[in-house]
């Protein structure tokens, strides 16, 4: 069955991640392919980040506490289904009925709840745990630091991904600037762990130092006069938390990393056809093969829905002035069309080789349920 | 109305930040001279108008605020990319004197990992500079508009200089941010424009925006910008006619497609001006591509509301949005 799906090739792997500018809905989109998995017989996790309330409700996570996944009932959706058809809905027909086979679970990213929970598991004591959490800089901005967010999204990664009885794993990553952001968090929380600035913040003077080390403890001693406060004494005292910690921290960036470039690891870029998410949508590509990740493919989403044809609206049975303007919403429909088809063609000059471009048209409101984003999984088309 | 010296445009991924922010500037650059500040290197407002090099990298020189570019004769408008990083070069070179040794500094990898370890100080350097900029601007009586990023990178952005007071109860850092407060907080110098296009998820997190700015972080907010909304072109007795039976199932989606928008957007400047927020409505542009003509487009709606024509010597009927422009299109047809 899973062979059917026109996604077909990026559901079959163990893991799918979902990389993108934000506004796109790459939440939705891992959420719609974490659910055509499941309804193709897979056993499916997906973790999403920052969910809309709905999406969240769409997936029985609204109002729950979801750092653990949590069981979405797939028999719930074919029952749906039956109603709508039985009803003679419209859209109820346009989705197909599918056998609930597989199993799909769900669950919301905390960042700093993974994190504490990891601090908890890696510190030598609970005494060294606490002194950790009560630093002022990782209460106050532990998030901002070296995408503490995206290093911990890797965690729970590993985590579930390691779990036996699921054989997919679905990653919504969180909103990023650049596409590395999330890729790149373990090995820039490991450096900031592993940098001399940490004896340099407040130790003495050691052998080997340069006259760069001098100068940047000079900024840094400039900075502290400046600031008349201690700001730095935190820093390094938060650095120096981790200090037997770094160990297993490595080891576990490590693995992520791995996976990452694992063979039956497939990475999308999802984005829409406005020219500005086209331009960062090849921003991340590059990005990627520079990083030696061959991204599998782009989804393109909200693409514009099929309208009926020029001919069609000519031939039917209206009056003349509803006729005209008919006539007139087919033609603006034309010209964002074409600015759809430009941009869509801008991604394919890039030069995508072994890239599937698919589209996953436009629900025209936000998905609400299940059936929303069954729809919307099983509309994806290969370009 | 007042207007600030310096707006920042933020809002959703995917609501317009860029178009508007780029037909803003386009708008009071017809009134006085005007800075158009793009903070994420990639210039894409000024791209969409023109006015910038297709490489973003080539706008933006080593110190940011020496990327400036004054493409644009007719408009007065001129261009500038700050980058955290060419601010931070330029705090460093400021308290290292030696320039040789800030230079190779700078390039150490060292140096990196400090920096990243002295969270909030590139962003607060950029507030700074957007401080020296709106202060420019009431001197030589300009404006500047800011690109900023989305919201919840905005926010964070604006919330630097509490965190700073807060890790810094006193002293000279703690001077600094509390400047940078007051700035923030001055609705003369500093104004927030929030866009949305009609969307729920997209209100909802611009009245989320707006509560954070104006109770948290006491800036004021100028307006919510709702974009892209088509003017309505079905009646209630057309779409009851393409629906009733037999129906055209394909011809009511195309309405329903084109006319959606536009019912979502009524209902959302209701719920926002109950919640306070100011909203200008800005039309939907059936257009091919979105350039600098598009954006005059905007920007004629953009002038009618920041300039309302004094009461009397035009008919303008007060509190209705502005009339949606007619849908390039159609005339292309």
């Amino acid at each position: 069955m899973i062979a059917t799906h026109p996604a077909h090739g990026l559901l079959a792997g163990r893991l799918l991640v979902c990389l993108g500018p934000g506004g796109v809905g790459k939440t939705t989109v891992s959420a719609a392919l974490a659910l055509s998995a499941a309804m193709a017989g897979r056993r499916v996790d997906v973790m999403t980040v920052d969910p809309a309330p709905r999406l969240l409700d769409a997936l029985g996570l609204g109002g729950v506490d979801a750092a653990e996944p949590r069981g979405v009932p797939l028999e719930g959706l074919a029952a749906t289904q039956a109603i709508n058809q039985a009803e003679g809905d419209a859209a109820g027909a346009r989705r197909r009925p599918a056998r609930p086979a597989g199993r799909l679970r769900a669950l919301r990213l905390d960042p700093k709840r993974t994190f504490d929970a990891i601090v908890a598991r890696h510190a030598p004591s609970p005494a060294a745990a606490d002194a950790i959490m009560q630093n002022r800089i990782y209460r106050n901005l532990s998030q901002a630091l070296a995408g503490v967010g995206d290093y911990m999204a890797m965690e729970r990664l590993l985590e579930l991904s390691e779990e036996s009885t699921t054989n997919l794993v679905v990653l919504d990553t969180p909103p990023a600037r650049e596409a590395l952001d999330f890729l790149d968090a373990p090995r820039r929380l490991l450096d900031l762990l592993n940098s001399r600035a940490v004896t340099l913040l407040g130790g003495g003077m050691r052998r080997g130092f340069s006259v760069v080390d001098l100068a940047a403890r000079a900024v840094l001693s400039a900075f502290d006069r400046l600031t008349g406060l201690h700001l730095l004494g935190d820093v390094q005292a938060f650095v120096r938390s981790f200090d037997g910690m770094y160990a297993g921290f490595a080891e576990r960036a490590g693995r992520a990393q791995r996976l990452l470039v694992a063979s039956d690891t497939a990475v999308v870029v999802v984005t829409t056809a406005e020219p500005e998410r086209i331009a960062q949508a090849h921003e991340f590509l590059d990005a990627l093969r520079a990083a030696g990740i061959e991204p599998r493919a782009v989804i393109i989403n909200r693409t514009l829905p099929t309208i009926p044809s020029m001919g069609q609206i000519r031939r039917a049975p209206l009056g003349p002035a509803l006729r005209r303007k008919l006539i007139r919403a087919a033609g603006e429909f034309a010209a964002l069309r074409q600015r759809e088809a430009a941009a869509i063609a801008s991604l394919r000059a890039g030069g995508l080789p072994q890239l599937e471009l698919a589209a996953s048209p436009d629900l025209g409101r936000e998905p609400i349920d299940l059936a929303d984003l069954a729809w919307l999984g099983q509309s994806l088309e290969i370009l | 109305m007042a207007l600030a010296r310096l707006i920042l445009v933020t809002g959703k991924g995917g609501t317009g930040k860029s178009a508007v922010a780029a037909a803003l500037a386009l708008s009071l650059a017809q009134r006085r001279p005007t800075t158009l500040v793009d903070l994420d290197q990639r210039m894409w407002a000024a791209r969409m108008l023109g006015v910038a090099a297709h490489d973003g990298n080539q706008a933006s020189s080593r110190h940011g605020a020496d990327a400036t570019s004054k493409l644009d004769p007719i408009a007065d408008l001129e261009t500038i990319s700050l980058s955290a990083s060419a601010e931070l070069e330029a705090f460093i070179e400021r308290i290292v004197p030696i320039k040789a040794v800030a230079r190779r500094m700078l390039q150490s990898r060292t140096f990196g990992y400090v920096s990243a370890a002295l969270p909030g100080l590139e962003a607060f350097l950029m507030l700074e500079r957007l401080r020296i900029i709106a202060g420019r601007a009431a001197l030589e009586d300009r404006y500047a508009v800011v690109d900023a990023p989305a919201t919840g990178s905005a926010l964070e952005l604006l919330a630097v200089p509490g965190a700073l007071k807060r890790l810094a109860p006193i002293g000279t850092l703690n001077r600094l941010a509390a400047n940078v407060e007051s700035f923030l907080a001055d609705a003369t110098r500093f104004a927030v424009i929030l866009t949305l296009t009609p969307q729920e998820l997209a209100l909802r997190e611009a009245l989320e925006a707006s509560d954070v700015l104006r109770g948290r972080l006491n800036v004021s907010v100028a307006a919510a910008a709702l974009n892209c909304v088509p003017s309505a072109l079905f009646t209630r007795s057309d779409l009851d006619a393409l629906e009733a039976p037999p129906g055209h199932p394909g011809c009511a989606r195309l309405a329903q497609w084109r006319d959606g928008a536009g019912r979502i957007a009524a209902r959302m400047r209701r719920d926002a001006s109950r919640a306070g927020l100011g909203v200008v409505e800005l039309p939907m542009l059936f257009s091919p591509a979105l350039g600098r003509a598009e954006l005059q487009e905007l920007s004629r709606v953009l002038d009618a509301w920041l300039f309302p024509a004094p009461p009397g010597t035009a008919p303008r009927r007060a509190g209705k949005p502005p009339r949606a422009a007619r849908p390039r299109a159609a005339k292309s047809r």
